[in-house]
Order: C-alpha cells, then structure tokens, then sequence
C-alpha cells in the first residue's frame, strides 16, 4: 500500500512539474514580451524604461537560465513577487486559498450529502416514475450553467423572499455564521453539477452491480433488500462515484473563479482574475500551478481511496 | 475535418444510414427531441438577422429597461433599451461560430495526438504525448482560459484557441482508447503485412473504425463549450463587444438583477437548453452505440 501511494505520489509531482513548465512555455511563446504587454496601457512610457523593467525581471538573460532560476524558485515553494505590489506571490496565494478551500468542500459536501441519496433511491426504484423524474433532474442539473444557476437564486430569493446574500465577506474565523450563510448560494450553484453526476453515476453503477452473481447469491441466502443494497453492493457501485468525484474537482476548482467573482468572495479566483486584469504575470503563473496542484493531488487521493476500498488496485499496481 | 466531414457525407448518403437514424429517434426518444433543439438552435444562429425582430446594437431610447411585452419588445429591453430577444438569438450565431471552430481546431488536433499515441502506445512516443495531455488536464478549464485569454487579449479568435486547449485532451483520451484497440484488430494486421505505411493504417483503418465514440465526445463537449465560452464572456476576456454574446448579457444582466430579471432569464435560459440538447443528444448516442445498453 504504502508503495502504492509513493508511486501515485511521484507521478502526481511528475504531471506538476509539467504543468509548471508548460505554463512557463507558453508565457514565453506568446508573441510580444511581457514587460511591453504589462507596460502597454502605461502613457508614455520610454525604451529605456522598458529596458530597465526587462533586466529588473531577468527578462534578459537565455530562456534555459530563466527557467532555471524559476524552476530553482519554484522547488523552494518560492514563486517570485507580484508585479503590482511586490509581496511574494507564495504569501498572496497562501491568504486567498482558504475560502477557494471552503467554497470548494461546501460544493463537495453538498453535491455528495443530496447526490448520493437520490442515486441510492434512483437505483432501488429503477424506472419507476420517481426514477424518471431524478434522471431527468440530473440531465439538467448538469446542463445548468453554475453563474446562470446562481444569479437565478440570488434573484428569486430576492423577489420572492426578499432575501439577498450579505454583500461583505466575513472570515470563518470572524463570523463563521455570516460566513457560512454568504458561502451557501455559491456552494449550493455550484454544487448542483457535481450532486446530478454522482447521482446519475451512483445509479447506474449500483443497477450493475445489483444485476451481478454475487448479488444473486446473496438475495437468495434470505439478505433483506436493505443489507443487500448498502452493505453488499454500495461498497462496489462506490468506486465509480469516487472517479467522477476525482474529475468534478476540475469543474468545481474552476466553477468557484467565477463563483467568488459573482459573489465576492476574496479566494483565489478573485486573485488570478485580478492578476489578469493587471497583467500581473507572475500571479496568474503561480495560481495556475497552485490549482493544478490541487487537482492533481485530490485525484491522487482519490486513487488511493480505490486501493483502499478494492484490494484487488493495489495488488495489480503492484505486479505492473 | 475535412475527413470527418466526408466520413458522414458518405455515411448519410448510405441508405442503412438513414434507417439509422429513424432507428435512433424510436429507441432514444429524448434523443429525437434534442436532435430538434439543435436543428431549431442552428437554424436560429444561421437565420438570426432575419427573424431576429430588431437590431441586436440599436438602442429604443423610449423603452429602457421594460419588461417582456410591453412597447413591441417580447423578452424586454436592457439598460440601453436593445432589445433582448433579438440579442439572445444574436447571441447563438456568437456561441454556434465559436463552438464549431473550437471543435474543428481542438478536435483535429486532438484526433492527431490520439491516433498516434494509441498506435504506438507503450512506446516513448505515447508516453510523452500522454504526460502532456495530463498535465493540460490538471489545470481547471477555467483558470486555464483566463491564462490564455490574458496572454492573447480578449477577441473571438483567441477565444476560440484556449477553448480548443479544453478539447484537445478529451478527444485524445477517447481516441487514444479506440486506436489503442483498432490496432490489435486483425484488419490493420491484414493491412500491416500487405505492406501499408503507417500513415495509410492510420487514416484508413483507424479513423473511419473510431468516428462514432467520437461523436458522443463531440457532443457533449459541444455542451462544455458553450458554458466555458459564455463563463468567458460573463468575466468579461470573452467575446468582445459589442458582439452579442450569451455569457456578456448575463454579466450585464447582473447588475440588474432585481429591476429586470429578463435581461438574465432569457440568454440563461436558452444558453441552458442548448447545452441541455447537446447533453441529452451525447447520452443518447452513447445509450444507442453502446450494445450493452440495448435490450
């Protein structure tokens, strides 16, 4: 096991480096260079100026050496400094990531607390009326756009209850029950997606597995439907869920970006949106390997929780 | 594309073809109804200036801000008094113009990547094409279209390349998956020691045998598009104006929300049910291809 999990860890590292380098590339190859793009909208702004900037950012030195001097930053957890007030942009991202976090497990929580129920009762009464009607939900929940979901709430709330989300963010450390109420509309937007998938997947891999031999020989020692459903077959149909789970994490990842914006919530995505608007390059770098970090080392979890919930993964890594 | 295209010019000459598809409305009903919506949205996006009943850019001085109804307006006016209805249908030729090209350019690419990596899969070549289309995937879509939306400057071009990068990966993997099987098929062994080239396997053996999965990804990525390039538009690096746009009269629409809750009803609602159709109709391919799913 614990072989297992070292491997699944190097290569989460591995695809990390890589998107450090990739996105590192990609800035390099667009045309124009940074500083004249971060400069342009300044008004008269001279060759001198320019070249003065350049050479403050290193931009001048070989490509080789400027991706070794960030390579060498970045394995220091060191990702340079904001172009717009010069603090380090390890430190910036450090003191947005919690609320993306809580925005992110709220969303989680909610998809799986609602989702996992509705697949459970979906399966049971498999094309019963009641079982159509939550496929058909689910399709929907899918296809809603999560910003479009969430200005419906806030406007119905609005016009129906009069209710509107609290427009200042409060800490959960400050006021964890302003905090949470001003997170709930967002997680609920953006955790319908994620409760649609995982009830759909539940579904249809709990009728799998509820039509198999190992379920027919159970049923026939006298099981009760109850035991059979959550006790023999749940544990099976859990592992799908737990893949679509693994890929909701992108989605929601990048749903809370233009959650946090719409809601104003001060997360990471409020900061790489800024770091757009200002051309503050080395942010948005660091928020990208800082998201894609997270990804990855979510789905790294999630592999390990297969290995844990089916033996048969890690012993078939192992012989590979 | 071009041989996509000639792939199902041919297949829907083919007389078992259109058995097909009249096969496909009655065993996927919800299929039908979603082949509709799509037919009804292209329809909508190619014929917009004429049955749209106002310019989507002229401004009713008169009527700002009126509700659905009311001055000649059917969905209402916005804030600068154009008309929503005309906007929204505007707004499909925006979404179908970048949705097509994205897939033509993302799809193309991604089929290349794929293709190769499934036929020389295990060798350095697949490993190294995977390891980058891992790494494209670990960056949310989002955050990675608002890092080359930055980089390139918001226009529908741009648009339309950092929303191939979301394509790409996934027409990999399912192409991939396919070759990864074609290539054990007896028919390209046959093809193989009769001496065809690599190339010659791979476009006549190996694409025309892995078009369907395809299509069901082709789907419902259409699906992923839209919202990915409305979410664009509503932070404002998307579609720039004063091209109507879905994603841009929703962020509008925000500011409005509880004096004119059309201006984000309408665009949302038909950008949901577009994306609805193209879900709808990639499940039912699926369910319709997939042998194990026939009763």
């Amino acid at each position: 096991m614990l072989l297992y999990a070292g491997r699944r860890l190097t290569y989460g590292l591995l695809v990390l480096a890589l998107v450090a380098t990739l996105v590192f590339l990609i800035i390099r190859l667009i045309p124009g260079d940074v500083v004249r793009l971060q400069l342009a909208d300044a008004p008269g702004v001279t060759q001198a100026q320019i070249d003065q900037r350049t050479t403050e950012l290193g931009l001048d030195e070989p490509v080789l050496i400027q991706f070794g001097h960030f390579v060498g930053g970045l394995v220091q957890g060191d990702l340079g400094t904001s172009f717009d007030d010069g603090r380090p942009v390890t430190t910036k991202i450090l003191e947005r990531l919690p609320a993306t976090l809580e925005l992110g497990l709220l969303a989680i929580l909610f998809g799986v607390l609602f989702g996992v129920p509705f697949g459970l009762i979906s399966a049971i009464r498999h094309h019963s009326l009641i079982d159509n009607v939550m496929r058909f939900l689910a399709v929907i929940g899918m296809s809603l756009p999560n910003f479009w979901l969430a200005l419906l709430l806030i406007t119905f709330l609005a016009l129906w209850f009069g209710w509107s989300p609290p427009l200042v963010y409060a800490s959960p450390t400050e006021n964890l029950s302003q905090n949470l109420i001003h997170m709930l509309l967002p997680a609920i937007a953006l955790g319908a997606a994620t409760m649609a998938s995982i009830a759909r997947m539940l579904r249809s891999s709990l009728l799998e597995v509820l039509g198999s031999n190992f379920i027919r020989t159970i049923r026939s020692r006298g099981a009760s439907e109850r035991v059979v459903v959550l006790k023999h077959a749940g544990r099976s149909s859990m592992i799908p869920v737990f893949t679509v789970l693994g890929l909701q994490v992108g989605s929601i990842l990048g749903g809370t970006v233009i959650l946090e914006r719409i809601f104003a919530i001060p997360g990471m995505g409020s900061l790489i949106f800024e770091a757009v608007g200002q051309r503050d390059y080395p942010v948005i770098l660091g928020c990208v390997i800082f998201y894609g970090a997270i990804f990855i080392f979510v789905n790294v979890v999630v592999d390990l929780l297969y290995a844990v919930i089916d033996p048969r993964i890690r012993y078939e890594g192992a012989s590979a | 594309m071009s041989i996509a295209i000639s792939g199902a010019a041919r297949a829907a000459r083919h007389p078992k073809a259109r058995g097909g598809l009249v096969r496909f409305a009655t065993e996927q009903p919800l299929g039908a109804v979603a082949l509709f919506l799509i037919t009804l949205f292209v329809v909508v996006a190619v014929l917009a200036p004429w049955i749209a009943p106002y310019d989507p850019l002229a401004q009713d001085r008169v009527n700002l801000l009126t509700p659905p109804g009311v001055g000649g307006h059917p969905a209402g006016t916005d804030e600068l008094g154009r008309d929503v209805l005309s906007r929204s249908l505007y707004g499909a030729r925006t979404s179908l113009l970048i949705a097509v090209s994205t897939l033509a350019l993302g799809g193309v690419i991604g089929l290349i990547v794929g293709v190769v990596s499934g036929y020389f899969g295990g060798t350095w070549i697949d490993s190294v094409l995977q390891r980058i289309m891992d790494a494209l995937m670990a960056i949310p879509s989002i955050v990675l279209l608002l890092f080359v939306a930055a980089l390139l400057g918001p226009s529908v071009r741009n648009t339309v390349i950092a929303l191939s990068l979301l394509v790409i990966p996934s027409i990999n993997r399912v192409a991939r998956g396919e070759m990864l099987r074609i290539r054990e098929e007896p028919y390209v062994e046959a093809a193989r020691s009769v001496g065809c080239s690599t190339p010659r396997i791979l476009l006549r053996y190996g694409l025309p045998n892995l078009m369907a999965p395809l299509f069901v990804m082709g789907s419902l990525l259409f699906a992923v598009i839209l919202i990915a390039e409305s979410a664009l538009s509503f932070l404002g690096i998307g579609t720039p104006p004063p091209t109507p746009s879905w994603g841009r009269m929703l962020s509008e629409g925000r500011s409005q929300l509880e004096i004119a809750p059309w201006m984000t009803v309408v665009p949302g609602l038909i950008l949901s049910v577009s994306v609805l159709a193209f879900n709808l109709l990639g499940d039912a391919m699926r369910d319709f291809l997939d042998p194990k799913q026939r009763r």
